[in-house]
């Protein structure tokens, strides 16, 4: 019973997450939930083999989108500063 | 399904509705889609539990943040009661009563962690009801592998 309330209470305090570059990389558990998520509603047919690709290749294209445009911000910024 | 009358075609529609917003790929397992009401759930579920976990639960406030508990709701109910306890707060040691509070970077990974889940539960709504529209467990019978 302790052990449940010791979790419970972990929900009730933030974790330490400093404002750093790397923090940045919090984005790519939630990128894999987003592509499970879509793969599965979207596959007529759901293999398991089939499906794990398909969510490997929408996690790789993505998140190649996400570091794209982070890079295509930064240079902006550089540009213009 | 096309034979069944319109009316309880409705209220099937609408028990799939339901059952999915209530329990995440809940819709799915109703049409029999079972490996699909899995995944869903244990992905939205650990989607939102992370977000709660890293920002706690005052990322979830119906009144301080309006706009993001619309989409945290759509992860479930629970999310209800999960917005009653963190906006009523705690007595600490000293019998101050105190709010629970989420700031920083930790409270925007919370809510966009949170907010996502609750989206990607709307997504799985429209879905399950879909699937359950056009019938597609009975049209194509279950999601068993026949091929190699």
């Amino acid at each position: 019973m302790p052990e449940l309330f010791a979790l419970l209470a972990s929900f009730t305090r933030p974790i330490e997450i400093g404002t750093t570059p790397t923090s940045i990389l919090w984005m790519f558990p939630l990128l894999a939930s987003i592509s499970i998520v879509y793969k599965a509603t979207k596959m007529r047919v759901l293999f398991w083999d089939r499906f794990l690709r398909e969510v490997v290749v929408l996690l790789l294209t993505v998140s190649l989108f996400m570091i794209i445009t982070a890079v295509a911000l930064n240079i902006i910024v550089w540009w213009f500063t | 399904m096309a034979d069944r009358p319109r009316i309880e075609h409705t209220l099937f529609l609408l028990a799939v509705g339901i059952l999915a917003w209530i329990i995440p790929g809940g819709g799915h397992f109703l049409i029999r889609e079972r490996r699909r009401a899995i995944i869903i759930f244990v992905t939205i579920t650990l989607t939102f539990a992370v977000g709660l976990y890293v920002g706690s639960i005052a990322v979830v406030n119906s009144v301080d943040a309006k706009p993001w508990f619309f989409a945290q709701i759509c992860a479930s109910p629970v999310v209800g009661f999960i917005d009653n306890i963190s906006r009523s707060g705690y007595t600490d040691t000293t019998g101050q009563h105190v709010k629970y509070t989420a700031f920083g970077r930790p409270g925007d990974v919370g809510q966009i962690y949170t907010s996502i889940a609750g989206l990607l539960n709307l997504l799985s709504i429209l879905s399950a009801v879909y699937m359950a529209y056009t019938g597609r467990g009975e049209m194509i019978g279950t999601e068993e592998e026949t091929h190699a």
